[in-house]
């Protein structure tokens, strides 16, 4: 084991060979000591050259020497067209300036725009700014908000309002819990979010998550949510999944609560869709999109999909276990252990920049946000809600037991990183105002 | 190399030092620290994610960050568990800019600004611009969204502030102003080019007067004084004079009763208003907040929460009177010690690793 582990390289080393091998032209490209921007390989080489999703095998954090060669092949194939992304890349900051553009983070947003520009028109003419401007005006102009228009256009239609009203109470009726009992999945959780180490206990916990995303147990804890919420082990107002118990069905227009997940309007949750959609290329069909919303807003947690209904639960019981400014926690599983130990460690962080005081906050003025790290539960269960959400309309499988237990630690990263900004800046308003 | 199981994570242990003798960065799936006065410059690197930590092979070659993660796998860091890793070791130098990175963050922080003990305060924005560009020097470190990798954060609060520095004419600053700005253009960060406009100078107000509220415990005839010195770690950075000694209390007369007045020495633009005072004596306490003066007059109760009259007030034996400035901690004052010992020996003769704001700092010093 230990020799064909030798000779496995990090793959961000394969890259940065090859990419200094591609020799000069990619410097805007590069950081100063000549390997890729971070934001390169994000937002160019993992997505279109290296092109992860539909090659996986280089996306491994570990890659064989065979790999490691293909992957070195395909960038330093691409070396022309990464050239010409390069001077795209620097007439695109030119016109940006000129233009006194200074909203959003230029290589975030131009990187694959210039890469797309030097596979479809080769490098750039040497003076052309008119194209550069028309590709700079595309890509500010606000997407986002065009979808959006349409959306409200579309739900002033009094018409459109009923015969979404009517869908809405027909699926409601639709949504029954079952009587299978939740014992079995509760228990296989436990596989799930445990460790895996070996190759055998991680085929088994896949196959377990096989079994459980199958499992009637969410549906019918998702369904006993809107009628006996007594019977299910948490409370989803405790949670902040609902403000009432049981979960009433939702409005279509206008929500009497957007922030808790299972309450929101029809057209907010359309519009967490469109907001979210920046990146895909065609704008959705509003009114399908809307009457799909409808079943989805009805199904079990407000999902349509079995195995995204199965990972809530899963966030549900991790959720519960997670603490970021408690010394001790009773962890059930061992990813919540994991995930809990690193809040604790990024809790530290901020006491050690002077942010909190052994714990508790360092200055009165940021009593509320402590309050609300102490229920990270809450915010938690409603960023994984939104992720899932996601997902679900646009089809992305939660069936991947790795990516799940991903997908559960990444959301604690994300509310850990929000909560932590939000002390930090409470006491830097002190030194502005 | 040796990795342990430290709190649940993996860790090549701890340091020996606990805040504010620690400096730390947060990247990509770890956490690094360092001791600020260790002239070896050791790390302390815990992994957070060890997946999240694809930068590893830049500082342990790539044979080592493969032979970490081989060694380590999905395997959990519980309980007292220790893995040897022979030969993997981090090579020399290759986190020194993490650790300047560090630092900088600790000196935004923690830097002792007195001027009472004559630390000159060090300039935020300019502080916080060459913090802003040694970030996006080392972003091969941040591939994740992490705590420290927010420079729109760093630069967006000086943006008036960093447009008349430039004005100022010293070169250094100019260039560091310079090269902000363009980093400022390219991440979506307008500053001010309004070289013209008022200068805020936060943080560099070298002809701050010394805290009203230390005048307020002269006054009147006093049952009894003392003084008593601010924990660093109880309050907010910029606000407090970072000397010891700095709080003043005296026990006063108050028509039938007593009270206790306390004055705290300011320094830096922080505001300390709202901020708790504590003080106890054997059975006898009293809560408040400071003023924005720094200043807080407290009603004294005894044990049965009863107000204390004058002549118990004389009869009281004060000796052992405690006045806790902001949270209730302990904190070593040789800590601190140390802390001023190292900010007067970087501005005495500044290090390599030194920072503009601390060479300006220092130059305003004669």
């Amino acid at each position: 084991m230990a020799t064909t582990l030798a000779v496995t390289q990090p793959r961000r080393a394969v890259i940065d060979r090859a990419w200094r091998a591609i020799g000069p032209g990619v410097e805007v490209l590069s950081s100063h000591d000549g390997s890729p921007l971070t934001r390169t390989v994000k937002r160019i080489i993992d997505p279109l050259v290296l092109r992860l999703r539909s090659n996986t095998q280089f996306s491994a954090p570990f890659v064989a020497p065979g790999v490691a060669e293909a992957m070195h092949e395909v960038i330093v194939g691409n070396g022309p067209e990464l050239r010409a992304a390069a001077a795209w890349f620097e007439i695109l900051k030119r016109e940006r300036r000129r233009l006194r553009i200074t909203t959003g983070n230029a290589q975030e947003l131009y990187f694959p725009v210039c890469f797309e520009l030097a596979v479809t028109k080769g490098a750039p003419a040497q003076q052309d700014p008119a194209a550069a401007e028309a590709v700079l005006r595309d890509i500010h102009a606000d997407r986002d908000r065009t979808a959006i228009e349409v959306l409200n256009q579309h739900l002033s239609d009094r018409h459109v309002v009923t015969r979404l009203s009517d869908q809405l109470g027909r699926s409601w009726r639709d949504v029954r819990a079952g009587t299978e009992i939740t014992g079995p999945f509760m228990a296989g959780l436990t596989t799930v979010l445990g460790p895996a180490d070996s190759h055998t206990s991680s085929v088994a916990r896949q196959r377990v998550w096989n079994a459980l995303i199958a499992d009637a147990a969410p549906y019918n804890l998702g369904a006993a949510a809107r009628s006996e919420a007594s019977e299910l082990p948490w409370s989803i107002v405790e949670l902040g999944l609902s403000s009432v118990e049981p979960q009433p069905p939702p409005p279509i227009v206008t929500g009497a609560d957007r922030d808790r997940p299972l309450n929101r309007a029809v057209a907010d949750r359309v519009r967490g869709t469109l907001r979210r959609a920046l990146d895909r290329d065609e704008l959705p069909d509003i009114p399908m999109l809307c009457a799909e919303e409808v079943d989805r807003a009805c199904a079990p947690w407000g999902l349509l999909a079995e195995d995204k209904q199965a990972t809530l639960i899963a966030g549900i019981e991790i959720a519960a276990c997670l603490a970021p400014l408690a010394d001790a926690v009773v962890t059930r599983y061992q990813l919540a252990g994991h995930i809990q130990a690193r809040l604790r460690k990024e809790a530290y962080v901020l006491h050690a920049r002077r942010y909190l005081a052994d714990g508790g906050p360092i200055h009165p003025r940021q009593q509320q946000v402590i309050d609300d790290l102490a229920a990270f539960e809450r915010p938690y269960l409603s960023r994984l809600w939104a992720r899932l959400h996601g997902r679900d309309v646009w089809q992305e499988p939660c069936d991947d037991v790795d990516d799940v237990r991903g997908l559960l630690d990444g959301v604690a990263r994300s509310v850990s990183l929000d909560h932590r900004q939000r002390i930090k800046s409470m006491l830097e308003l002190q030194v502005a105002g | 190399m040796k990795l342990v199981a430290d709190s649940g994570l993996w860790s090549t242990g701890p340091l020996a030092e606990s805040t504010p003798l620690v400096a730390v960065l947060e990247v990509s799936g770890a956490v690094l620290s360092w001791t600020v006065d260790d002239p070896s410059g050791a790390a302390s690197i815990a992994f957070t994610d060890l997946h999240e930590a694809d930068w590893l092979w830049r500082i342990l070659g790539e044979s080592g960050h493969t032979a970490v993660a081989a060694a380590l796998g999905d395997r959990s860091p519980d309980e007292a568990q220790t893995v040897e890793l022979a030969g993997v070791d981090v090579h020399a130098g290759s986190l020194e800019p993490l650790r300047r990175l560090a630092l900088g963050h600790w000196l935004r922080r923690w830097w002792p600004a007195s001027n009472r003990d004559a630390i000159a305060a060090l300039d935020a924005a300019l502080l916080d611009a060459e913090i802003a560009l040694l970030t996006v020097a080392v972003q091969d470190f941040f591939t994740e969204d992490t705590f420290d990798s927010d420079v729109a954060g760093l630069i967006r609060p000086h943006s008036i502030a960093l447009g008349s520095l430039a004005s100022e004419g010293d070169p250094r600053v100019t260039d560091l102003v310079r090269a902000c700005s363009e980093l400022a253009e390219d991440i979506g960060v307008e500053l001010d080019a309004d070289f013209g406009a008022v200068p805020s100078r936060a943080g560099r107000r070298d002809d701050y007067a010394l805290a009203a509220g230390s005048d307020a415990a002269q006054r009147g005839a006093a049952i009894a004084r003392g003084a008593s010195s601010v924990n660093w770690a109880a309050v907010p950075p910029g606000i407090f004079d970072a000397a010891e000694n700095t709080v003043e209390w005296r026990i006063e007369p108050a028509g039938p009763g007593a009270k206790s007045v306390v004055g705290v020495e300011l320094t830096g633009v922080g505001s300390p208003v709202g901020i708790a005072v504590q003080l106890g004596s054997s059975g006898i306490v009293g809560t408040g907040v400071l003023d924005a003066d720094g200043g807080a007059t407290i009603p004294l109760v005894d044990a049965q929460h009863q107000p204390i009259t004058e002549s118990a007030a004389w009869d009281h034996d004060w000796r052992s009177t405690t006045v806790t400035i902001g949270v209730g901690l302990d904190e070593s004052p040789q800590s601190r010690e140390r802390i001023r010992d190292f900010a007067r020996a970087r501005l005495n003769r500044p290090a390599a690793d030194a920072f503009l704001a601390e060479i300006l700092a220092a130059e305003s010093d004669y």
